[in-house]
């Protein structure tokens, strides 16, 4: 036999009746910190706060480590010993797995062992820690809950859920787990919505930590570009796309102290599976990037697209190699491009191109999968939806960003 | 007085009177009936979500959500 | 036979798996953002026994994907006995679940998580009655510190499907 909802909670009242004493209820420091970080006076600062607060830990730890350390050790000693020990100067396998003889950083080098190896663990590991340790802290204090309540004012605007701001959030470390995270969402259409925007706009941590590295001082800059497409395509994308957008149901849990122990569990999960998935991709990528300049594949290509890359993007053409290693890894791209010739601004539309221009491989596999719940057709949805979507992205919001430049008289 | 969910002002207090079709199992889990204390926690500007306590639950719904729920408010 | 770990979210429900797996975690994404479960074995009776931490859901009625999936995986595992892991301080709310996971045949055993936070709080739970009411195993836990777990494990075994009428019966018996 099955109860109705009202004869349910009957019999838990008269069971609780029985069973349950309430003593007195004290109010605590946590609830009065409950109160003070969802009531929009004072919540919104406070989010803005924390976001901050995120974004300065980040820059700083990963810049402790990448600057204090790791571009030394790579820099100094393993790119000079590697140059040093390794046969068969001159010939290809030096060259894909070494890189460029005469280098003398780890960025312009460009071999399997250098690049590839401290855009890795050089960079993108100490980004990826910082990321994850801070977002664990968020998760298990029981923050996030609020932070959606209070997004969800704008997030509903362009037909996506306040809870929304947790794929996004995880976004910014990685794509994969993101567009996973987007499963928590109630319809078809947000879960579309969701994973297709965050896939083009939001960079992932492994990108952010390279990019500090890159192009430190306009970070912030591309960011903003970045989220304001992020509004404005999905204000588009709310418009054009059939399909309900229900509203925000949602637990607010009361605050908890994180636990150390499970804070090192999860951080351990994840970036042990940051090791066993991007680490693979970086070298892979930097292996198929170097065959396709050995074998002039990458000329002719960069050849071809030169009309659209310099005419429409205002970027030299030597960006085709970088693009096309962006499918792979988007850290590795943007190593890659600060290793080409060009102004700081052609660099910064650079960078902004291979943000926005194709998932990573890994993204994109994610996202076929998402769409298998639709069976073939739920795929083909997914995979020619996401990518109109980007094409009309990757033309329009990267082309303005060249009109920008043109209009400041930089370009 | 009854009105709606979403018409209850900040800090205002009340019973829950009744809660519209499949909504109401789909609240039940959380918390929300009819015949429980209500109270307005807080509410987001331009049309945000509401936040309101039940026991000792805090629960966020849209103002959609909260259109479809009515409250005989403490007067 | 395999144990299911279900309750709402942000119950500890995670921190009760660790503590009953300890560090043999065979597959884990992220756990408490994505819907991704995590897997694990448990030490039972001297068998090594199947256990899945089901994402956190508040009902049996769905209303996210989340909770889809975690209706989907009780139901996919019949055969499985439940580990119901209530937030002692949301007592009410918490045996709304346990009540539709019983209606549906299942045996549970209640783990009643966070009793430190209860007790701070002033609340005083009856165990006893309650067991005596519900029928089934309940025990008190506080899964961070890893207390009450091994009384937790040990009474798996007496947990078996309760008719929901007899708990009705009980629960208004016992008032009048």
């Amino acid at each position: 036999m099955k109860l109705t909802v009202d004869e349910r909670w009957d019999l838990i009242d008269k069971i609780a009746k029985q069973t349950v004493k309430y003593g007195k209820y004290r109010h605590t420091l946590k609830d009065a910190i409950a109160e003070i970080t969802v009531k929009p006076l004072t919540g919104i600062p406070i989010a803005i706060a924390v976001l901050y607060g995120f974004w300065s830990f980040f820059g700083a730890f990963a810049g402790f480590f990448t600057d204090g350390f790791l571009v030394k050790l790579f820099d100094n000693h393993w790119l000079p010993w590697l140059q040093e020990v390794f046969p068969g100067k001159g010939g290809w396998v030096y060259y894909i797995l070494v890189g460029d003889p005469m280098a003398d950083n780890c960025f312009e080098a460009f071999g399997m062992l250098t690049s590839g190896l401290f855009v890795a663990i050089g960079v993108v590991l100490p980004a990826i820690v910082a990321f994850y340790l801070f977002l664990i802290i968020l998760e298990d204090s029981g923050y996030l809950p609020r932070l959606a309540v209070l997004v969800d004012t704008v997030l509903h605007k362009i037909g996506l859920h306040g809870f929304a701001v947790v794929p996004m959030i995880l976004s910014l470390g990685c794509n994969v787990p993101a567009v996973a995270a987007t499963r928590t969402l109630e319809t078809r259409k947000q879960r579309f919505m969701m994973a297709t925007l965050l896939a083009i706009f939001i960079p992932c941590g492994a990108q952010l930590g390279i990019m500090l590295e890159v192009i430190p001082g306009y970070v912030g800059f591309v960011m903003i570009y970045l989220l304001t497409g992020f509004f404005i395509f999905g204000f588009i994308l709310n418009k054009l796309i059939p399909g309900k957008s229900p509203e925000i149901l949602l637990d607010v849990p009361p605050y908890h102290m994180p636990i150390a122990r499970n804070v090192r569990r999860k951080l351990w999960v994840r970036v042990r599976s940051f090791f066993t998935v991007a680490i693979p991709f970086v070298l892979l990528g930097v292996v198929i990037v170097n065959i396709m300049y050995l074998t002039g594949f990458l000329d002719w290509l960069a050849n071809l697209l030169e009309p659209i890359l310099c005419g429409w993007f205002g970027v030299p053409k030597e960006t085709v190699g970088p693009l096309i290693a962006a499918f792979l890894r988007k850290d590795l791209a943007v190593a890659q491009l600060s290793a080409i010739e060009m102004s700081t601004y052609q660099l910064v539309t650079s960078v902004i191109l291979v943000s926005l221009y194709f998932p990573c491989v890994a993204t994109f596999a994610m996202l076929i999968k998402e769409g298998r719940e639709g069976g073939w057709k739920g795929v083909a949805q997914y995979l020619f939806g996401s990518l109109a979507a980007l094409i009309a992205v990757v033309f329009l919001w990267g082309g303005l960003v060249h009109l920008i430049w043109i209009i400041l008289g930089v370009a | 007085m009854r009105k709606k969910l979403s018409e209850m002002s900040y800090g205002e207090e009340g019973i829950v009177k009744s809660i519209e079709g499949n909504l109401r199992n789909k609240v039940a889990g959380m918390g929300i009936r009819v015949g429980k204390k209500i109270k307005m926690a807080t509410k987001q500007p331009i049309k945000g979500p509401v936040v309101v306590t039940v026991d000792q639950y805090s629960i966020s719904l849209g103002l959609g959500i909260a259109d479809k729920i009515i409250v005989e408010a403490k007067e | 036979m395999k144990i299911l770990l279900m309750g709402h979210p942000n119950v500890g429900k995670s921190a009760v798996f660790n503590r009953l797996t300890g560090a043999k975690v065979t597959e884990s994404n992220y756990p408490g953002t994505t819907v991704d479960y995590t897997k694990g074995y448990m030490r039972l009776e001297g068998k090594d026994v199947e256990i899945i931490d089901v994402p956190g859901t508040f009902s049996l009625e769905p209303k996210d994907k989340a909770e889809e999936v975690a209706v989907k995986m009780l139901k996919e595992n019949r055969d499985s006995v439940i580990i119901c892991v209530i937030d002692s301080v949301k007592l009410e709310r918490g045996l709304y679940l346990a009540l539709e996971i019983i209606e549906e045949g299942y045996p549970v055993v209640i783990a009643l998580n966070m009793w430190d936070v209860a007790e701070d709080k002033n609340i005083r739970i009856d165990v006893e009655k309650l067991e005596n009411i519900l029928g089934v195993p309940i025990v008190p836990t506080i899964a961070v510190s890893g207390e009450g777990i091994k009384e937790l494990v040990s009474r798996i075994k007496e947990a078996s499907p309760i008719d929901i009428e007899k708990i009705v019966e009980k629960a208004g018996g016992v008032e009048q």
